[in-house]
């Protein structure tokens, strides 16, 4: 026991020291309500979440112990400045006893004693912390302000300061280990120690460092589920047209941002030149608290977020699967457009010619129905009539695309290779996907309604689909509307049978890219490899599984106009060529017309492009009874 | 300005038609309705008229309890109210026949501008707008592309063959049949179906109108176009055969 080090307080404080040290307190409190207690009024002046649930709450406590507490986030995305700020932030969690007992001390309420048993061991404990926090501080003050990573954005003065007061508090609490005497050092130390930390907490609320308080909220309080889009409510709800549409969550998230730049870094609009920032986003959105406040009707695409970047969202997700403090990005991009496009305010050429394709028609290709119709006869593919196992799903691509038709085809056959019960609908409209991302209720709401009632009518059971923005809208969009059948994706269906189909291992390369709404989206990262691997070796993109970057479609954007900037499909195109790969394989038939067209782009000596469910009919028997 | 646009509900444009037993009208059991596209151009053209110098735009259509949703579509793209003939059959009528009609709603309403498109799109007979005109009493043009208000009326531009124009002033009242093609049409939003709820939607029926007259032209019998094809190969390099893709496409084809 004697061995621990012990630490070394003042024995006595007089009054004026308690005095001063009250005066001091009370300013340094105050500093922080100065700042703190508005945001916390804007937070919850926003209007309320019209779908918050507190309950099931066990994953909320999953995700707090796990991203908050244990810091995986953090650590799994970013390993060496995720394991110096987890040290700081476990240093914290320990010191939070140190500290109250510290400024109990001079009230002559102290309850650790230094001597004492339970006081050495827990001080001892403490101080292991305090080194290992100092020397992570340190590495990050070097990180921060040598090595300077462009997505932390400028540099800033607090940053400095803060990383000096962390590192004081620890040098002071450490020091105070050696120096027993005279009792003027001590008393020094322990000064140097309590205006370190009563300078810390007012720039809490004024600087990033304001996560400290909120983001254990924003982690907690999130809407959990994946890029979910909330429901409107009532009819004065657009989305986000102005503050007054703001939720709690939403300001809460605004407030929580601790501009690491993560978001940004992953962003697929921000690496290719576009004006879309999502941490500018976020920030923008705090700017727009800030000044108007969350009861304005100043719109919020306007001084800090304009509408072109809203509208370069491919609602990727990996801003949203990066974030380390629970911010929503998709909501919030995809709340943005439905403030403009429900209230018409969206002018732009292309869209107008999807959703007026859409209103009358049944397809975003805007092409006549009689051509699914041909499509379907010609292949004899039978009308789904309740007694079959599957509906197959076809999708605007599937029904209406040539090569989205053909991956289609492909799966038919192993269907029927496999003697599983199949059917098309006869009639069936766009799932809604592109326009529920580009933020157009009405028709979303009309197009879900129209497909929710054929299933009803044709007593769907399940469906298969080759599409994962058909299958992520009907499992999830849809809900708002009524009940949707179970959904598989074929690579979902195809990894159930990969036993039953023809393998054939070859030295071919094959590299698998994810699609966002197959692997953030959905968490089918293992399913599609299994059926990629029945035809060769798997090799991986650098950025894959859950960083994977988007081809560029999502979001509505494969119908809208060039975009700005480089074209996100050619970036990824040209990372996935330069695995060595032969096979490039996909599994959706957006990222696979991206691709298509940007190695074509690319010309010769390209991979070869095929969807999963081509590879694994690939080896079927040429011609098989349907 | 006071304006009305007479708008009609045709089958959307991939229904499936068939001929109903009879061989008289078409099957109407399994088609979608939707509005004929140069009325809606009519209507934006209401609309963007409406927006910049003010006024009233009031949507007219004659036809069965369905045509209601076609009338509340453009109740949602900004008209102010709807008037609503309700007739089962328009089929049976001719183009004298709707006209009267839809001069008996429009008449008591003294619009300055009465807009419709040039023609349908299931009949195609393009003569509903010119008669309208005449039993109104007003002058019309046709074949519009655009209209712009001037001091002392309209100016309208009129789409010729061979892409010749041809420019006018009018003065007012007048009545325009509208060419497809000439403005952009606006999307339907919430915002535009929320706001049509509380709007005035009046119904009257034909018989309260008292006009029954006996067509002058009747409808003996209809029938589905004969199937052909034919393939064109464009000679010439790649880039003459390409350059002679994009004008056909554009001349022959329209989809450009
Ligand atoms: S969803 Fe994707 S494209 Fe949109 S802001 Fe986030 S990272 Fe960027
Ligand atoms: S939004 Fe999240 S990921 Fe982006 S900068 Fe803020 S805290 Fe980091």
């Amino acid at each position: 026991m004697n061995l621990l080090p012990t630490l070394t307080e003042p024995r006595h404080f007089v009054l004026w020291e308690r005095a001063l040290f009250a005066a001091l307190a009370g300013a340094s409190a105050y500093g922080f309500w100065r700042r703190f207690g508005p945001i916390l009024g804007r937070i919850l002046q926003s209007k309320k979440d019209p779908d918050f649930r507190l309950f099931p709450i066990t994953k909320r406590v999953r995700d707090f112990v796990w991203e908050v507490l244990l810091e995986a986030k953090v650590i799994r995305e970013r390993p060496l400045a995720g394991v110096a700020h987890a040290l700081v932030f476990w240093a914290f969690c320990v010191f939070a006893l140190v500290t109250l007992n510290h400024c109990a001390a001079i009230l002559g309420l102290g309850f650790l004693d230094p001597a004492g048993r339970v006081g050495r061991i827990y001080f001892a404990v403490a101080a292991l912390f305090a080194i290992a926090c100092a020397v992570a501080i340190a590495c990050l003050f070097v990180r921060r302000f040598f090595v300077q990573p462009q997505w932390l954005g400028r540099l800033s003065w607090e940053s400095g300061l803060i990383a000096l007061l962390i590192f004081m508090l620890m040098a002071t609490y450490l020091a105070a280990f050696f120096v027993a005497a005279p009792a003027g050092a001590v008393r020094a130390l322990w000064w140097a120690h309590t205006l370190a930390l009563l300078a810390f907490l007012p720039l809490i609320p004024h600087t990033k460092h304001l996560h400290l308080v909120l983001s254990p909220f924003s982690v907690f309080l999130s809407r959990g589920g994946f890029a979910q889009i909330p429901p409107l409510r009532g009819d004065e709800d657009f989305g986000l047209v102005a503050g007054k549409d703001l939720t709690r969550l939403v300001s809460l998230q605004a407030y929580s941002c601790v501009e690491c730049g993560r978001c940004m870094e992953h962003c697929p609009a921000n690496a290719t030149g576009k004006q879309l920032n999502p941490k500018e986003i976020v920030l923008g959105l705090r700017g727009y608290l800030d000044e108007f406040g969350p009861a304005s009707e100043e719109p919020l695409l306007g001084k800090y977020a304009s509408q072109q970047a809203a509208f370069e969202c491919t609602t990727c997700g990996a801003c949203e699967f990066q974030c380390p403090v629970g911010i929503e990005h998709v909501p919030i991009l995809v709340g943005l457009r439905r403030g403009a496009v429900n209230t018409g305010a969206w002018d732009d050429a292309y869209g107008a010619k999807l959703f007026l394709a859409l209103e009358k028609g049944s397809n975003a290709l805007g092409l006549s129905t009689t051509e699914r119709d041909k499509f379907v006869e010609k292949n004899a593919l039978s009308i789904f009539d309740g007694t079959q196992e599957y509906c197959l799903w076809l999708g605007c691509m599937g029904a209406y695309d040539p090569h989205g038709r053909e991956i289609v085809l492909a799966l038919v056959r192993i269907m029927r290779h496999l003697g599983t019960s199949f059917g098309v609908l006869r009639k069936e409209k766009c799932s809604g996907d592109p326009v529920r991302r580009l933020g157009n209720d009405f028709l979303f709401q009309q197009l879900a309604e129209a497909n929710l009632d054929a299933m009803v009518q044709n007593r769907v059971k399940k469906i298969v689909s080759i599409c994962p923005h058909c299958v992520r809208t009907i499992q999830e969009d849809w809900k708002e509307f009524g009940t949707p059948p179970e959904v598989e994706h074929h690579s979902e269906f195809l990894a159930k049978f990969a036993s039953q189909l023809p393998s054939f291992q070859s030295q071919q390369k094959i590299v698998f890219h994810d699609p966002c709404y197959l692997g953030r989206y959905r968490n089918a990262y293992n399913e599609p490899r299994q059926v990629a691997a029945l035809a060769g070796e798997l090799v991986e993109a650098p950025r894959s599984r859950e960083r994977s970057f988007c081809c560029g479609a999502g979001g509505g954007l494969a119908f809208l106009g060039e975009e700005r900037g480089e074209r996100v499909s050619h970036v990824r195109a040209a990372e996935l060529a330069a695995t060595g790969a032969e096979v490039i394989a996909a599994a959706c038939p957006f990222c696979n017309t991206m691709f298509r067209d940007a190695l074509a782009a690319r010309g010769g000596g390209a991979p070869e492009l095929m969807d999963i469910a081509q590879i694994a009919a690939r080896r079927l028997p040429e011609r098989n009874a349907g | 300005m006071k304006i009305v646009v007479a708008i009609k509900q045709v089958p959307n444009r991939d229904a499936p038609v068939r001929i109903a037993a009879g061989g008289k009208w078409i099957d109407e059991s399994d088609l979608e309705w939707a509005m004929n596209e140069p009325d809606a151009h009519a209507l934006e053209e209401a609309l963007q008229l409406k927006e910049q110098h003010g006024g009233e735009v009031i949507v007219v259509s004659a036809g069965p309890e369905r045509v209601a949703a076609t009338i509340r579509e453009a109740l949602a793209k900004g008209a102010d109210r709807g008037l609503h003939i309700v007739s089962d059959d328009l089929g049976a009528r001719d183009a004298l026949g709707v006209a009267r009609l839809l001069a008996a709603v429009i008449k008591p309403e003294n619009p300055d501008l009465v807009l419709t498109g040039l023609q349908s799109e299931d009949l195609g007979l393009g003569q509903t707008g010119v008669i309208l005109a005449e039993l109104l009493g007003l002058p019309h043009a046709t074949l519009i592309l655009h209209v712009e208000k001037t001091d002392a009326g309209l100016k309208v531009k009129r789409e010729l063959e061979e892409g010749w124009f041809q420019s006018i002033d009018m003065s007012l009242p007048a009545l325009l049949t509208m060419q497809s093609g000439g403005n952009k049409l606006r999307y339907a939003t919430l915002m535009g179906i929320k706001r049509a709820k509380s709007k005035e939607m009046r119904a009257v029926s034909a018989a309260e109108l008292g006009i029954e007259l006996a067509p002058v032209v009747t409808l003996e019998q209809i029938s589905a176009p004969k199937k052909q094809k034919s393939t064109q190969i464009l000679s010439g390099s790649a880039k003459e055969a390409a350059a002679a893709l994009v004008e056909k496409l554009k001349t022959e084809a329209r989809v450009l």
